[in-house]
């Protein structure tokens, strides 16, 4: 007999969302399959430290315009083990809401010195931290005037652990009606990063965003919870 | 009801969220190829078994093709042998194939080369796949070789209606070639499994 899992949520005023969402209730992983279900990926990551500093191009080269910031947290699963040594991936928008990729079409201007594209490994105690600059707000349905709030992409890939995510800011006009943010409801808070204060190097601020991945995935195999 | 200590204490974990549109495709291994094949290309070791290609799609509600979809797959190797942080250094793990391959499909077509997978644990041969896009958090489900007669006994297969299984099967369209089509929402919507809850 089948048994049944989350029925998901379409985004309210998201058209890709209502094209894409499963309309049927997932199935749940019978006992006899479940270990197939946790993907390993394997660490081959070679990273350039570089490669968290998002603010330049690359070393040496100019600063891009906008708000530059810290974003620093922790990496840990829900008993607050850390999940060391993972492959963090971040993507955001520059200061006027435009990305970098050739399929963005939106016309935004786009600022010569940043790429928008970085990526770090959490270090031995699950701490990561990356430099990039605040992106700004993009208008995704001009017909009836709903914004993506700022927000900034991560995809992270430890071993078995998989979660991609936005960290959003404190207090946007437009985090209110994000599609996303809307299916999350109350629980959006655990995606907003914490501003705090930066007193070294050239930063307006920073924001704290610890990522908690949740379920038994981020330790399956490495440390088995019963 | 009992609560254990570690229920108690545990973390609010971070929602998932959509990929979005603008994945960059650049930061997929091996540039974004889409060969569990060749992990270490210009040598004359290859992975043991059958060499397979599949070629498939992933399409939306009006039978469009997805655009921009980041797609993960996992499986066993030929001998049905899967290789995780507690199997690494067993006799059975194919030093030349991981199993894992992830690719960002510009325009919702994929063309995955990989080794057909063996019989694991109990299971007909399959390739679990995950699925990023635009719109929705990760979707995961695992495809099926048709001509597979191992497929009757299948634990996850004899879990769903039987009308399903045929949906989650890769067909064989001529020698080591293969075809699937992925449909996340609407008619003949493929089985997604939820990977939260278990
Ligand atoms: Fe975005």
């Amino acid at each position: 007999m089948t048994k049944y899992g989350r029925q998901l949520g379409i985004g309210p005023t998201d058209n890709t969302s209502n094209e894409r969402t499963p309309r049927n209730k997932l199935n749940l992983i019978p006992e006899a399959a479940r270990t197939s279900f946790v993907p390993y990926a394997p660490r081959a990551h070679s990273i350039n430290l570089a490669e968290a500093d998002m603010t330049r191009i690359a070393p040496g080269r100019p600063r891009a315009s906008g708000e530059a910031i810290k974003v620093s947290g922790k990496l840990m699963d829900e008993y607050g083990r850390p999940i060391r040594n993972a492959l963090i991936e971040i993507w955001n928008a520059n200061q006027h809401g435009g990305y970098t990729h050739d399929e963005d079409h939106s016309g935004l201007p786009i600022d010569q010195n940043f790429l928008g594209i970085g990526r770090t490994l959490s270090s031995s105690d699950g701490n990561y931290e990356f430099w990039t600059i605040k992106p700004g707000a993009y208008l995704a349905r001009p017909d009836i005037g709903r914004w993506r709030p700022p927000h900034i992409h991560v995809s992270i890939i430890g071993g078995s652990s998989r979660l991609i995510s936005q960290m959003y800011f404190p207090n946007d006009p437009h985090n209110a009606k994000d599609p996303m943010r809307i299916l999350m409801g109350d629980s959006f808070e655990a995606n907003i990063g914490k501003k705090y204060i930066v007193t070294d190097g050239d930063f307006d601020c920073g924001y704290n965003f610890d990522i908690i991945i949740g379920g038994k995935n981020p330790t399956f195999f490495e440390n088995n919870i019963t | 009801m009992t609560y254990s200590n570690k229920e108690i204490n545990r973390l609010t974990p971070t929602n998932e969220d959509t990929v979005g549109p603008y994945y960059p495709p650049s930061l997929c291994e091996n540039n974004n190829s889409l060969d569990m094949t060749n992990i270490r290309s210009g040598i004359v070791f290859k992975p043991l078994g059958e060499k397979i290609t599949i070629k498939g799609c992933v399409k939306d509600i009006d039978g469009k093709l997805s655009n921009g979809c980041l797609l993960e797959f996992w499986q066993p190797n030929s001998q049905g042998f899967y290789y995780r942080p507690d199997t690494e250094s067993h006799e059975m793990v194919d030093p030349w194939f991981t199993g894992y391959a992830r690719h960002r499909t510009k325009d919702g077509n994929f063309s995955l080369t990989t080794i057909k997978p063996g019989v694991a644990d109990g299971r007909a041969p399959n390739i679990t796949v995950t699925l990023f896009s635009d719109g929705i958090m990760r979707l995961v489900t695992q495809l099926f070789f048709a001509d597979e007669k191992s497929n009757s006994d299948d634990p996850l297969l004899l879990s769903i209606p039987e009308e399903l299984r045929e949906r989650l099967m890769i067909n064989k369209v001529a020698h080591n070639e293969y075809e699937i089509e992925i449909i996340m929402a609407g008619n003949n919507e493929t089985p997604f499994f939820d990977d939260l809850l278990s």
